[in-house]
């Protein structure tokens, strides 16, 4: 009786708790059996869902295409999660490829991560659940169709679509086929922005008035100069090492150099998605703040920027109104340095603001409700991929689900538009085009080059 | 081990990220709280220097198109902006570069968004005169641009030998939708074999949800017969969901007959339909 008193400590009553809940949540599958055969449940057991390929009962089989830098953070957290098992890479650059595989193996210790050139030897896999996808911004949007036409759900770095067309079409492709998406907004799982949204949402700051969103880089891009230059010829390397056709994807074609993946993305509009770099995220939170994720911005006109010819912007405000009244403010200065990826919210008894560094600047009328301990307190990362697994389970949408990413995506292109154009234009969200504003519904799309395609009913909307 | 928030370990071997919270694809970006900077523009190599061509009106741009003596570059740029800017006057000379293996892309880029019906006249002159991948460029455009009068031609590719060229006219046959494209597309289903199956597989997915609004019985028609275990398994359970969402299933389909047994005879709760 001792022993068992002396058991239940504080922290091993927590370790009790956790192997009793894991223990709870076993579904009905004999041990030992293989994934996914299922065995009729016990008698007052409740018995797993098993939706297409999803072998939940068991580890959750992940694929990878295209991680690096960003990507490879994402695949620390999903490999520290025992529910998932990672299993295949993909990637056009054999270096990656290499990488991917040997960080995957030295932890599983064994050698079976199986690597491919091409991402469609992934998705044709029937026993692989589901996708890590962190290839540059341009490819986002078709292998988030290839992976829902092939019913895998995936977790995709942002910006999620390169244009207001391909925004739709993906988060059409991911409701027809009924697979799980999440953006890689981790932002939405992280406490100073949960916390901020969350004084929003309550009335706390009263009646909203304006929202705001910290778009301070993607800006090489916004006008004129993106679109403007080569960099000069090189001899296109063997594809077997780095498939530069692949590397264009729905591109349009240019002759190649290594400047373009190596580190001039950013500085080019077919490769890049402008202000979506940083409005992917805070766009989000501002539109999870002001709830209105379901819709888009019906005005958006520019202020104060230099929006010079030579593709370099500086000091910019876009101002944008919801059908409500409430205003969106895109704008690159003026933040209280909370980090990056700041966002402000305002209302008629308060305001909050935050960033990335995790502090909240709060009104002084609500310095009360602070928390006490301000900056980060937990990975996001990890968090939201946390999210993303327990969504694949339960069938349900995650915080930065397809649908939401894509109003994310509409107002933030709307408002990309508008700073290419240099004015005011007006969206009409049900009808999803400019209205009286021929040149700009023609930037709505991006054709892309043969042979790919996407399918999908949204198409010249 | 379960996870908490907070205590997600990262994998011993694993290379250290990016820092965190930088934002997603972070690459080169600045730290926390820095000011936005001007970066110093590349040097630009000056037979690729677009920004003149850029800034031209539309009938200098259709100019360049125009001049045999352009550049592929010069062409480029100047498709690039008139997708945005071009007129009437620009779809010909653009249709011109749809046979060209480099230009095509971009002529195709500048014709897509032009709201001229003109346009749409042009691509389906130009279809049956290409072949491989630029002949798949111009089905994907009459796709995205929905062009109904196109439905015969790409019909009729849906059997060519070329497996990515009579996918391509599936999907776009879905896209463009209707009665005459669901016909096709059933039809289609029992005369592919993969690679194009699938495709027509999801083409007619996509054509069922175009009708679900018009005509609603066809749509469940084409839903029906997708929900079959003989289809892709992506696309059955779409389809299955579709029909779930759209009623019980009609008379006639097959009924389970009522719990029988000691448990049943036992059951007082009504749970399995004895209601006692």
């Amino acid at each position: 009786m001792a022993e068992e008193k002396q058991a239940v400590t504080r922290r091993r009553f927590g370790r009790a708790v956790a192997q009793a809940g894991a223990a709870a949540a076993v579904p009905a599958v004999l041990a030992g059996t293989a994934s996914g055969q299922i065995a009729t449940p016990a008698p007052g057991q409740v018995g797993p869902v098993l939706v297409g390929n999803y072998a939940m009962v068991d580890q959750i089989r992940v694929g990878g295409i295209g991680i690096r830098g960003r990507g490879m953070a994402d695949l620390r957290m999903m490999l520290g999660d025992e529910r998932v098992k990672f299993v295949a890479i993909a990637d056009i650059r054999n270096s990656a490829r290499e990488m991917v595989k040997s960080t995957v193996d030295n932890y599983y210790k064994n050698n079976d991560c199986v690597m491919y050139k091409d991402p469609t030897e992934i998705l044709e896999r029937k026993d692989i659940d589901a996708l890590l996808i962190a290839t540059s911004d341009r490819w986002h949007g078709p292998m988030a169709m290839w992976a829902a036409q092939s019913g895998k759900d995936m977790y995709i770095e942002k910006p999620g679509a390169m244009s207001i067309a391909e925004s739709y079409a993906m988060a059409e492709n991911v409701k027809r086929y009924g697979v799980v998406y999440q953006s890689g907004c981790q932002r939405k799982n992280q406490y100073a922005f949960e916390f901020a949204v969350g004084l929003a949402r309550s009335g706390k700051l009263g009646r909203l008035l304006a929202v705001h969103a910290d778009t301070a880089i993607g800006l090489g891009t916004v006008d004129a100069g993106g679109h403007g230059w080569w960099a000069a010829d090189a001899p296109e390397p063997d594809p077997l090492v780095f498939d530069w056709d692949k590397w264009l994807g729905p591109c349009l074609w240019r002759p190649y150099n290594s400047h373009y993946a190596d580190r001039g993305r950013g500085e080019f509009w077919d490769f890049h998605a402008g202000l979506l770099e940083w409005a992917s995220h805070t766009v989000a939170m501002a539109q999870w703040a002001a709830d209105m994720e379901h819709t888009e911005p019906v005005e958006y006109e520019p202020e104060g920027g230099i929006f010079r010819g030579d593709g370099l912007i500086s000091r910019y405000t876009i101002n944008c109104r919801y059908a409500n009244g409430i205003k969106l403010v895109l704008r690159n200065h003026s933040w209280d340095l909370l980090g990056s990826c700041s966002n402000r919210f305002e209302g008629t008894e308060g305001w909050v603001e935050t960033g990335d560094s995790g502090r909240i600047a709060v009104s002084e009328n609500l310095k009360s409700l602070l928390p006490t301990r301000q900056g980060k307190r937990y990975d996001p990362t990890a968090e939201h991929i946390r999210e993303f697994i327990q969504c694949i389970r339960s069938r349900t949408p995650p915080r930065a689900n397809a649908e939401v990413t894509a109003h994310t995506h509409v107002a933030s292109h709307a408002a990309w538009i508008c700073a290419q154009l240099n004015r005011k234009v007006t969206w009409d969200p049900a009808k999803r085009m400019f209205i009286n504003d021929e040149e700009a519904n023609r930037m709505r799309s991006r054709a892309y080059r043969e042979p790919w395609r996407m399918e999908a009913l949204a198409t010249n909307m | 081990m379960a996870q908490t928030p907070g205590q997600t370990q990262p994998p011993q071997g694993a290379p250290q990220a990016t820092p965190q919270g930088a934002p997603a694809s972070g690459q080169g970006q600045p730290p926390a709280g820095a000011k936005p900077v001007q970066v110093p523009r590349p040097t630009v190599p000056p037979e690729f220097d677009g920004l003149p061509i850029w800034k031209m009106e539309p009938a200098k741009l259709l100019a360049l198109v125009k001049d045999p003596a352009s550049t592929v570059f010069q062409k480029a740029i100047a498709c690039k902006k008139l997708a945005f800017v071009g007129g009437r006057d620009a779809i010909q000379p653009m249709a011109a570069l749809l046979s060209h293996p480099q230009l095509s892309c971009y002529a195709r880029f500048g014709l897509e968004p032009n709201p001229d019906p003109l346009v749409d006249d042009v691509l389906r002159a130009a279809l049956p005169k290409l072949k491989g991948k630029l002949q798949i460029g111009v089905i994907t455009t009459i796709g995205v641009r929905k062009d109904a009068k196109a439905l015969d031609a790409l019909i009729g590719l849906i059997n060519d030998s070329d497996a990515e060229v009579a996918g391509a006219a599936a999907a776009s046959v879905g896209m463009i939708g209707g009665l005459q494209a669901a016909k096709a597309l059933q039809s289609a289903l029992g005369g592919t074999k993969p690679p194009v199956f699938p495709v027509v597989a999801r083409a007619c997915l996509i054509c069922a949800e175009g009708l679900m609004a018009g005509n609603r019985p066809r749509a469940l028609e084409l839903y029906t017969q997708l929900s079959a275990t003989t289809m892709p398994g992506p696309v059955r359970l779409a389809a299955l969901r579709n029909l779930n969402a759209a009623g019980p299933a009609p008379p006639g389909a097959k009924a389970y007959p009522p719990p029988t047994g000691e448990a049943a005879e036992n059951d007082k709760s009504g749970f399995l339909g004895r209601g006692r």
